[in-house]
């Protein structure tokens, strides 16, 4: 028995052929087949910006120091003359003792008293210390005699009560001269008054 | 009298597949992309941002101030240096890094500037400058950070970080440093606001 001849595709299934073989369009939130998280993202990014632009902007530094020495003793006496500069903070004022001795009020060499007087007292009662003055007082003694220029370190020692603030503003105003061309004595140390 | 015409003869079903697969052949094409995915760039960006917050506040740079803590204020500018332990002294309290079981209650500002921090706490009574229980906690940082340095090829002076409340009295200053010193911890950073206004 003769096979049966196939026909030829007949209208209807070409256009059904022409149909199904076109290629799909990918629809972006299908692109990965990933979850879409933008709404998600956009808040997230919203709030990030929001507490980034509420944070406050502080700037901070650190001073270097070295561990408290007890009464300042010393190994061997220094081959050179020194200044050995100490800065005694009390509540009348701020005490400043050299290898010879203790300075002089007004800065004009040895002698006994307290060498910068406070300016007066606050409201509550804490000295107002003149620190413009202690710093023009720290570059004459360093520009006193030419080996003191390579001296750097300055002892610190304060009454029990003086206010951290304090001691940081009298680390300041003996770092470097007013108009910051000079460095003074950077290099602090805390003392213990024996 | 019907006049329909004679139904179409169709392909048979095996014929019409083999076409199907030929058409489809032919007409495929790579997808072509026509909108911008930026779902990775903000994924990238958010763990960015979001480590950027938590490095801030981790940081010693910036410490959180309140009414218990506020830094004090030093013409000093440059970069704060971080390496070390961090001890941080309060109003109320001195905490060693963040573990709280280090925590030393402080009395009130007078009795702070008369003799410290509290006897019990102390090595030789109140006049003492060793705080034993800062002491102890100090001992396990440094013990840690001595077999790092060791390894980096350093020098065995530990470093520590000060973060004090700007009414703190030098009597304490001084007993918080003298236990570091005794500690083996050999150099400081005093953390201060930076370029905030001087002395008047």
């Amino acid at each position: 028995m003769a096979e049966a001849i196939d026909p030829p595709l007949s209208p209807a299934q070409r256009s059904k052929i022409r149909r199904l073989s076109q290629p799909r369009e990918i629809d972006p939130a299908d692109a990965g087949g990933e979850l879409n998280v933008i709404p998600f993202l956009d808040i997230i990014t919203n709030v990030l910006m929001f507490v980034l632009a509420t944070l406050p902007a502080v700037f901070t530094v650190t001073i270097e120091s070295n561990p408290p020495s007890i009464g300042g003793a010393r190994t061997r006496p220094p081959d050179k003359p020194t200044l050995n500069l100490s800065m005694l903070i009390v509540n009348d004022g701020i005490s400043l003792k050299a290898s010879g001795g203790n300075i002089a009020p007004g800065c004009e060499g040895p002698g006994p008293g307290i060498t910068i007087p406070a300016k007066g007292r606050d409201p509550a009662g804490r000295a107002q210390h003149d620190w413009a003055q202690l710093r023009t007082c720290a570059k004459k003694l360093k520009d006193a005699a030419p080996e003191f220029k390579e001296e750097t370190q300055v002892q610190i020692l304060a009454e029990p009560g003086t206010d951290y603030q304090t001691v940081i503003w009298a680390m300041d105003a003996v770092r470097q001269s007013d108009d910051g061309s000079e460095v003074l004595f950077p290099d602090v140390n805390f003392g213990v008054a024996k | 009298m019907s006049t329909s015409a004679p139904p179409t003869p169709k392909a048979s079903v095996v014929k019409f597949k083999a076409a199907l697969r030929k058409a489809v052949r032919r007409n495929a094409r790579e997808p072509e992309i026509d909108f911008l995915n930026i779902t990775a760039m903000m994924d990238m960006m958010t763990i960015i941002l979001v480590f950027l917050l938590k490095s801030m506040t981790t940081s010693n740079a910036a410490p959180s101030q309140g009414q218990d803590l506020t830094l004090p204020k030093s013409v000093m500018v440059g970069q704060p240096k971080e390496d070390g332990v961090v001890v941080t002294i309060s109003k109320t309290q001195i905490l060693v890094g963040n573990d709280a079981n280090t925590t030393i209650r402080l009395p009130g500002r007078e009795a702070l500037a008369q003799s410290g921090v509290e006897a019990i706490y102390k090595r030789g009574g109140p006049n003492d400058l060793y705080i034993t229980r800062l002491g102890e906690a100090l001992r396990h940082f440094r013990e840690t950070d001595l077999k790092i340095r060791r390894q980096k090829g350093l020098d065995d002076k530990s470093e520590a970080v000060i973060i004090a409340d700007a009414t703190t009295p030098y009597r304490l200053l001084l007993e918080v440093l003298y236990t570091l010193g005794q500690s083996e911890f050999g150099k400081f950073h005093m953390l201060v606001l930076s370029g905030s206004g001087g002395p008047t």
